[in-house]
């Protein structure tokens, strides 16, 4: 049974995360996601309510400018900025962090390559993504889905490209330790083609970004 | 007769000796504090010089107060790095004459990792997701693949540094925490101040900037403080929920010297409980650098059979903590272990 705002069929949590709640609800008689941001207790409210509210309607206004840069993103239903809700199309698919551990290595490298055409695309139309990690990517059959823009900020700065790159890299480290190397290489090689950007450039912002933090050689 | 083992700490502005038997007991733990001039941070040579003065009377104390005979050491473990070169020769010059004359081993520690293993004996954690924060740390890690990965940490400076920064200008002397922890609990008002997460990342920087340009503009002591120390305890506090999200750990254990901090202690009870995770605190007087952090982590490497030659026993300024082999912990592999 479908109502106004879908606000009336009984959402089932399907996902807690880290920022928010993920609900999946009914939306005009279609499955849809609605992503609430929860009031955290360790914030004053002060601080918790700006970050919550901000992140929603900067999230959605930067989930509108990335697919218009040609990269798939879930598309948005409705937003309430007071409640920290969004209401989005339901992406039926797994996470690449799911999917990295099943995939044979070939495939893996070519789920990264792509990754790195997606993220070369938005830096290549000024935004960066913030929180680019294998959770916020969604493995559809042929393509990836991009979520989670509530850290993606407007810039054209190779500083705040080197930072995104740095996080990935991060991730893959921490997690595929072994493999992370070639997975990162493959990622550069779909991040150059399309970022118009020379990997060996970024790569040195990004080592240079990386120097700045504890006890990495300076030289 | 039982492993014990002597753990020397030199890193900072400790210089501290510890005997710790095998079972983790802790036999004895004596350090001497370099303190900096007020508003002056840390001078390396000034802490060398003080580590060399107080050396022999700490090494004599470490051993009266354990009742324990040099010739009842099996190993004599050294915080090789991260940490002042200067500090850091100090104590590897002590660690590496005692191992040569009382002939047994010399094992090399990673000051971080010592953090780590003196957290998880003191709390009991097992496979925790680690917090470890202090002047020379701001790093969220999780044991996998026999070696603990970082899942986020500081861009910049560590928290403990923005603390010691913002001090100096107040010309609080260094390590400045708990002074502000006090000056903040006097606040009447929430200042709104830049507040910086990048992914599992932080960046205290331009927090420390803002802070210090409300101070210079008028602001009440008390409301900056109030308001940096929450700003920079929540944005951690953000990092370890995504790092906990996404590791799926069910244990969190907070360490190194700004563990003692009261605000982060809390924020990280309130993130444990929001993902049903048992929150561990290590107590002072284990939060700040000490020996005992070297000597159980001695216990545990010896044991594993990590040792250095003298000979090759450089210290390392710039040790970060994920390069460290560690066979003790399972989900470890034995292969290519560390020796320095």
């Amino acid at each position: 049974m479908s109502t106004f705002r879908g606000e009336a069929v009984q959402p089932k949590l399907i996902y807690k995360g880290a920022e928010a709640e993920i609900y999946l609800q009914d939306w005009f008689n279609e499955p849809a996601i609605r992503k609430t941001r929860i009031a955290k207790p360790y914030r004053v409210e002060q601080l918790d309510e700006v970050i919550r509210r901000t992140r929603t309607s900067h999230e959605a206004l930067m989930m509108h400018e990335v697919k218009r840069l040609g990269v798939p993103v879930p598309a948005i239903f409705h937003i309430n900025p007071s409640t920290a809700t969004i209401v989005m199309e339901y992406v039926k698919a797994p996470t690449l962090k799911e999917e990295l551990n099943l995939l044979p290595k070939s495939t893996k490298l070519a789920k990264c390559e792509n990754l790195g055409i997606k993220l070369g695309q938005m830096h290549a139309g000024g935004i960066v993504h913030g929180d680019i990690t294998l959770s916020n990517v969604l493995c559809d059959s042929d393509s990836l889905c991009i979520i989670d823009f509530g850290l993606s900020t407007y810039s054209e700065e190779d500083e705040d490209k080197g930072v995104d790159l740095l996080l990935f890299n991060r991730v893959l480290k921490s997690s595929y330790y072994d493999a992370y190397e070639s997975l990162f290489k493959a990622f550069m090689t779909g991040y150059s083609s399309s970022s118009g950007k020379s990997s060996k450039v970024m790569l040195k912002k990004m080592h240079q970004i990386e120097r700045r933090g504890r006890y990495f050689d300076r030289a | 007769m039982e492993l014990s083992c002597l753990g020397i700490e030199s890193t900072a502005h400790t210089f501290g000796i510890s005997i710790v038997s095998e079972n983790g007991e802790i036999l004895s733990d004596v350090r001497d504090v370099y303190h900096s001039t007020p508003g002056k941070g840390i001078h390396p040579r000034e802490a060398a010089d003080h580590h060399s003065e107080v050396a022999a009377k700490v090494l004599l104390a470490a051993f009266n107060n354990a009742r324990t005979a040099p010739d009842e050491l099996r190993g004599v473990s050294i915080a090789l790095g991260p940490g002042l070169g200067p500090c850091l020769r100090v104590g590897a010059t002590v660690a590496r004459a005692m191992s040569s004359y009382l002939n047994v081993p010399l094992v090399p520690v990673n000051h971080a990792i010592g953090h780590i293993e003196i957290g998880a004996l003191m709390t009991g954690a097992k496979d925790p997701l680690v917090v470890l924060v202090s002047g020379g740390h701001t790093a969220i890690a999780a044991f996998s693949g026999g070696r603990w990965r970082i899942f986020g940490e500081t861009e910049d400076i560590t928290i403990g540094n923005l603390f010691d920064m913002f001090a100096r200008e107040i010309d609080l002397p260094s390590p400045a925490g708990p002074e502000i922890e006090k000056l903040a609990q006097k606040a009447s008002k929430f200042i709104s101040l830049p507040y910086v997460v990048k992914g599992n990342d932080v960046s205290y920087s331009g927090l420390l900037t803002a802070s210090l340009a409300k101070l210079k503009s008028g602001g009440c002591l008390e409301d900056v403080c109030y308001s940096m120390q929450e700003v920079s305890c929540s944005m951690l506090a953000e990092v370890v929920e995504r790092s906990l999200a996404y590791t799926g750990k069910r244990e969190l254990l907070l360490t190194g010297g700004v563990a003692a901090n009261k605000v982060l202690q809390s924020k990280l009870e309130d993130v444990a409980q929001l993902h049903d995770a048992t929150a561990y605190t290590v107590k002072p007087p284990f939060t700040g650098d000490n020996g005992a952090q070297i000597a159980w982590t001695g216990v545990l490497a010896l044991r594993a059979g990590v040792v250095v030659q003298v000979a090759k026993s450089n210290v390392k300024p710039k040790w970060r903590l994920e390069d460290v082999d560690i066979p003790w912990r399972s989900g470890s592999t034995k292969t290519n272990i560390q020796r320095c």
